[in-house]
């Protein structure tokens, strides 16, 4: 395996992931604000931290573009906006859609769960850009921050939905 | 009109969701017509109940199709319209037919505001089911504020360290960092087109 090698197959991957992402069909910006509030309110209910979905989670809409974001753009510390764990965890995240006939695609996100002070790795991000990057290896299209600015794992392409279950069942059990 | 409580469609749909699968409410529209708070309510009746659910439009159905609607399925969440406004005698037929109206799944009449009279003076069996689940609805509260926004907007370009007018102009020039962040940047700004 050569460093050429390893470009191609990143590349590969990106391709496919592109092809993924425009399969990928959503309700529209505000059924999919709907389905994932009563996915966190559902959480909510089984959890001893209080958090208040309805209010946490904020909608834009602008141009045939919809934002969906809980908590701080970039995280800088904890804040009320951000939604809580009873391990101490913190999450924050935006989606961005663009509309389509009936219903939206995903251009963009970010699922940013910062794990409770002392804890090492100290954050998981889950990213997805809107545009490959001129070398996939090192930045895949899909991929994810383990704690570590500059590294990020390729991952494939889930509904918005599906990165919250990989969070609240996956990682916030294991801490 | 006798006052009601408001409530965001949200919370009328999680009192469904407290109540069990079965229960009648009624929800009073925000404008005579408006097709979009009732999407939006089928939207959340259906995440939350996690159950599908159907409108079905009641001015233009028989009494045998509504029957056969309401049962087959009997079990989901059904969302009777009563659309700009029926008349006595539409009302004064469905509360004849209350009966067949009895179901497994959850009921919720939709009406336009000024219908809830005619509701209980041509319609008493009907309201009885009902009793005092009667909401207005109320604004969704989902959406970003201007200030919330513009919090956000400063919040990116001190990440970034340029501008907003910088963004735009690096986006144009297809010269833009390529982390989500920024991608939600230019849509704050109202500029999706360039992406």
């Amino acid at each position: 395996m050569t460093l050429e090698r390893a470009r191609e197959l990143a590349e590969a991957l990106d391709t496919k992931t592109d092809s993924e992402l425009g399969g990928l069909r959503l309700g529209t910006p505000s059924q999919v604000l709907t389905q994932i509030r009563a996915y966190l309110q559902r959480r909510s209910d089984t959890m001893n931290v209080r958090n208040n979905p309805i209010q946490l989670l904020k909608l834009y809409r602008s141009n045939g573009f919809a934002q969906i974001d809980l908590g701080p753009s970039i995280d800088k510390g904890p804040t009320p906006d951000h939604f809580r764990f009873d391990s101490g965890a913190r999450l924050s995240f935006g989606i961005t859609l663009r509309d389509v006939e009936r219903g939206s695609q995903v251009v963009a996100f970010r699922y940013h769960y910062e794990f409770r002070d002392g804890q090492l790795p100290r954050y998981l991000r889950f990213d997805l850009n809107e545009e490959p990057h001129s070398d996939p290896l090192r930045e895949p299209r899909c991929h994810l921050h383990p704690g570590i600015d500059d590294v990020r794992i390729p991952f494939s392409v889930h509904n918005p939905i599906e990165i919250l279950d990989r969070i609240f069942f996956v990682v916030e059990r294991a801490t | 009109m006798p006052d009601f409580s408001t409530e965001p469609l949200f919370e009328i749909a999680r009192r469904l969701e407290i109540r069990g699968e079965t229960g009648w409410l009624a929800v009073l529209s925000p404008a005579a017509d408006s097709a979009a708070d009732l999407d939006q309510l089928q939207s959340e009746l259906q995440s939350i109940l996690q159950m599908p659910s159907r409108v079905i439009q009641l001015e233009r159905s028989t009494f045998e199709e509504l029957r056969e609607a309401l049962h087959h399925p009997h079990n989901d969440a059904v969302i009777l319209s009563g659309g700009t406004g029926l008349t006595q005698e539409k009302w004064r037929s469905l509360d004849l037919m209350r009966s067949a109206l009895e179901r497994r799944g959850p009921v919720v009449l939709w009406l336009s505001p000024g219908d809830i009279g005619n509701l209980t003076d041509h319609a008493p069996n009907i309201r009885s089911f009902i009793g005092g689940s009667i909401f207005l609805a109320g604004p969704d509260g989902g959406f970003m504020t201007e200030a919330e926004r513009q919090e956000r907007l400063k919040e990116l370009s001190e990440h970034f360290g340029f501008s907003g007018d910088e963004a735009v102009r690096r986006a144009a020039a297809n010269e833009s960092p390529h982390e989500p962040e920024f991608v939600e940047w230019l849509v704050l700004l109202g500029r999706g087109d360039l992406l």
